[in-house]
């Protein structure tokens, strides 16, 4: 059983670990189940001793379950019992490891004006995780130029208008890394909260790529990009973006805009801005988790030598965390392990959440295949994540 | 007689791969209204109530070949416990007599043979008037819900007002209508043939489009937003009778409490919450207990827990889809994190399976359930503090299982009824309404009718 003296000591570790990940490219990761096991019972008990909420929460189980075998504290413990907080509990909840006085960065999950949102606490520490693991994962799936070879146009609103957006966040950290210029943010801040688009200058400067002949990398949630395919069917438009042009989509609408079926969406896309759907992925990730899911690699080679010709990418859509996150997918009628293709509820382990939780259990469903998980959407069906009062159903 | 040899007398029997069209629906309708003209619109009253209350005694003989069809096909083809099925058509069927539907007729039309010929109520005689109550030739009903018995109290009412009926039903929800169709049907085919029984996805406009233009009266019952949705599509001159979404509690004064077994009254709220598997907007999702009480609102939260662990014994919840699942699994775990962090919350629930869960929570608020057995219990200083925290649902309620002492039973009532409330009834009956109910306030049967009035 590993050993930390404190997370601070753990979340060292683990940036080194990413490194080296990343270094080899994923190809051999070091962290099998075993070695993810040991890790991931470390930060449970760190957790444990340091999360007053969660905690509370785990000694609670122990008192209610008394004939249960013991919360995995022993030598045979398995990560997989580690006991989960739900998504729901981060908008009632400070799920959090770090005193008061620290947290000075708060993610909060999307919604409009009156919704509770989910609040996910950070430091200058647990931001550098957080960057050091989405940066390790989406240049893995989705290699980016720099300002000389292509375009990158991010079709959410601006960090200094959502500073508290984990996604917004992460796309900036992207941006910046790469040393685009801050104007590549094509989306504002609209009255009640909601995301807009600021459409001309979007069409404009894409209009402009097209003219260059430079490739376009257009990153965006999937409510931004119907907002843009609404934007080019006003104005009776459709681009032929340039070889190489390729496309992220982080999935969700929350009853923002008209929606979409993902293949309806890919279809529409790639009609209206001619990228391929093959050149087209999807991002899984959520305010309370520090790692994301792809369900796909793009990278600037292949795009450069296979151009439209490229096939769709992955059919069944599987997603991928990286490393030092699992996914666990449960049957919600018992708590137990859904088998392979079993439709279930899905949890993530997470273990780049080092002051928060990391076992987190969201309200999607999905089936784990061999290679991914597959999304088959949300266990609620009202709205999104957060009212006051909860839905009924 | 069996389900695979029944006849296809409606659209619902046949075969699934069987394609149904606008052409056939607009066909179904203009035969309904022919065969009301020939077969309903002169039928004595007297005569409908008796096969009306022919057909429900049937329906509560065990040995009838359709109830027992209903019984042994009804659990897999509508997803609620045997149980349920029973107990809700019981309910329902013993109270469908023919004198119950006299005094139906007799509550809302103020005669029982007002659609019959013009006729004279004191009102009417002392001003020298009949007057003559016609229903509509054709009513469409949109049924939304998955409980079988508005439909079937709806193709009653539509009977004794002398309407052909087109029943569209959800998806998996017609199985039980159609076997009550296929029992009027049986007892006398000239009333069986003004009913047709069709199942399609909501918001199929192309077959939806000629039932709506071709009924004159329509009644829904689903979401709002069906609802919305259906009324912005009719036609200026067709009737609407929407029963949208309602939800329900119960109220267990301190007098109350104190005044009755603490399991009897545990059994009863359980009674409510069992039957159908609370998916109806009868059942309660909150009960608001008042403090000071011995039993406490804990206690009682507990007691009702208990009862739903001995009931899951007896009468199973079943089965529920994934997202279901999901979705009280992942309350549950939301209620955990609370009881665990000193929010006044306890939880109770099954082991090992989502069939039960009852949250006692400090926080009067009106939480909706997310239904299938999942209850709340909250604590109140009186009913105005419960009516203040239940502010969010007020004029949604459909209704109230009161248990008080009978000396404030009375002030209470008022208190509600002003409130919003349609229906007031003790614990254990939420669920089963007379069938004489005024249906979210409004006359059920009265409602189908237009009136005539002849100055003698």
């Amino acid at each position: 059983m590993e050993n930390f003296a404190s997370l601070r000591d753990f979340a060292a570790i683990l940036a080194h670990l990413m490194d080296q990940e990343a270094d080899q490219g994923f190809d051999s990761s070091a962290l099998d189940d075993r070695a993810f096991g040991r890790l991931a019972l470390a930060l449970f008990r760190l957790q444990v001793q340091s999360n007053d909420c969660y905690r509370r929460l785990v000694e609670y189980l122990e008192k209610s379950n008394p004939k249960t075998p013991a919360f995995p504290t022993s030598q045979k413990a398995n990560w997989r019992q580690i006991p989960c907080v739900p998504t729901l509990a981060f908008k009632e909840f400070d799920i959090s490891s770090l005193p008061k006085s620290q947290r000075s960065f708060v993610f909060q999950s999307s919604g409009t004006a009156g919704q509770d949102r989910s609040r996910h606490f950070h430091f200058q520490g647990s931001l550098a995780l957080y960057e050091k693991s989405l940066a390790r994962w989406f240049f893995h799936h989705f290699q980016t130029g720099n300002p000389e070879t292509e375009r990158l146009f991010i079709l959410t609103p601006p960090p200094i208008e959502t500073p508290n957006s984990s996604l917004v966040h992460m796309l900036e950290t992207v941006r910046n890394r790469q040393g685009f210029p801050e104007a590549v943010f094509y989306g504002r801040l609209i009255a009640g909260g909601g995301w807009g688009l600021d459409a001309s200058r979007l069409l404009k400067d894409l209009c402009e790529a097209c003219r260059r002949n430079c490739p376009a990398a257009l990153l965006g949630t999937a409510f931004n990009f119907v907002q843009l395919l609404d934007a080019l069917g006003a104005s009776r438009q459709t681009l032929t973006l340039p070889l190489g042009s390729r496309l992220l989509e982080t999935g969700g609408y929350k009853g923002r805009t008209r929606e979409l079926a993902k293949t309806a969406l890919y279809r529409e896309l790639e009609a209206c801005l001619g990228i391929p759907s093959g050149r087209m992925i999807s991002e899984y990730g959520m305010s309370e988790l520090s790692s994301q899911a792809y369900d796909g690699r793009l990278d600037a080679e292949d795009s450069c030598l296979c151009g439209r010709r490229v096939p769709p990418l992955n059919p069944a859509r599987l997603f991928r965390f990286p490393p030092w996150a699992r996914c666990q997918v449960i049957v919600p009628e018992t708590g137990q392990e859904a088998d392979e293709g079993e439709t279930g509820l899905i949890r993530v382990f997470d273990l780049a959440n080092v002051w928060s939780v990391m076992a987190v259990q969201t309200e999607d469903l999905g089936r784990r295949l061999s290679g991914g998980v597959e999304l088959l959407g949300r266990s609620t069906n009202a709205e999104a994540r957060g009212c006051s009062l909860m839905p009924e159903t | 007689m069996t389900l695979e040899k029944m006849p296809n007398y409606f659209l619902a029997d046949l075969p699934e791969k069987a394609v149904l069209t606008p052409a056939v629906v607009a066909e179904a309708c203009d035969a309904l209204r022919q065969n009301r003209r020939r077969y309903l619109l002169e039928r004595p009253t007297e005569s409908l109530l008796q096969t009306l209350g022919l057909v429900a005694e049937k329906w509560l003989d065990n040995d009838y070949p359709i109830r027992r069809m209903a019984l042994e096909r009804g659990a897999r083809q509508s997803g609620f416990p045997l149980s349920s099925i029973q107990k809700g058509l019981d309910g329902l069927f013993q109270e469908m007599t023919a004198e119950n539907l006299n005094i139906l007729l007799q509550q809302d039309l103020g005669h029982v043979r007002r659609l019959d010929c013009p006729s004279s109520a004191e009102a009417e005689s002392r001003t020298n008037r009949k007057s003559f109550a016609v229903g509509p030739e054709l009513i469409a009903h949109i049924t939304g819900g998955a409980i079988p018995n508005p439909a079937i109290l709806s193709i009653t009412l539509g009977l004794l007002a002398r309407s052909a009926q087109f029943v569209k039903c959800a998806r998996h929800t017609s199985f039980l209508p159609r076997l009550f169709a296929h029992s009027i049907y049986e007892t006398d085919a000239k009333l069986g043939a003004c009913l047709e029984i069709a199942e399609w996805k909501g918001g199929n406009q192309a077959l939806e489009t000629p039932l709506l233009q071709k009924a004159d009266c329509v009644t829904a019952t689903g979401s709002d937003e069906t609802i919305q949705a259906l009324e912005s599509r009719l036609s200026r001159g067709t009737r609407f009778l929407p029963y949208g979404h309602r939800v329900s509690f119960a109220y267990a004064t301190k007098a109350g409490l104190e005044n009755c077994s603490l399991q009897t009254l545990a059994a009863r709220i359980v009674d409510d919450v069992a039957l159908w598997n609370q998916r109806g907007c009868l059942s309660p999702h909150v009960v608001y207990a008042e403090k000071g009480a011995a039993p406490s609102p804990e206690q009682l939260a507990q007691a009702i827990a208990e009862e739903l662990d001995r009931r899951e014994q007896s009468e199973p919840r079943g089965q529920v889809s994934n997202p279901t699942a999901a979705i009280i699994d992942n309350r549950r775990r939301l209620y955990e994190i609370r009881a665990a962090n000193g929010r006044e919350t306890l939880l109770w629930s099954s082991r090992g399976s989502t069939a039960w869960t009852v949250v006692f929570d400090h926080d009067p608020r009106f939480q909706k359930s997310c239904r299938n057995r999942f209850l709340y219990v909250k604590a109140v200083d009186g009913l105005t503090d419960a009516l203040n925290a239940a502010a969010e649902v007020c004029g949604q309620v459909s209704c109230v299982g009161l248990c008080a002492s009978p000396h404030e039973a009375q002030s209470l009532v008022k208190q509600l009824a002003r409130w919003g409330v349609t229906r007031i009834c003790p614990p254990g009956k939420m669920q089963q309404p007379s069938i004489a109910w005024r249906h979210d306030g409004r006359l059920s049967l009265g409602d189908l009718i237009i009136w005539t009035d002849w100055e003698l």
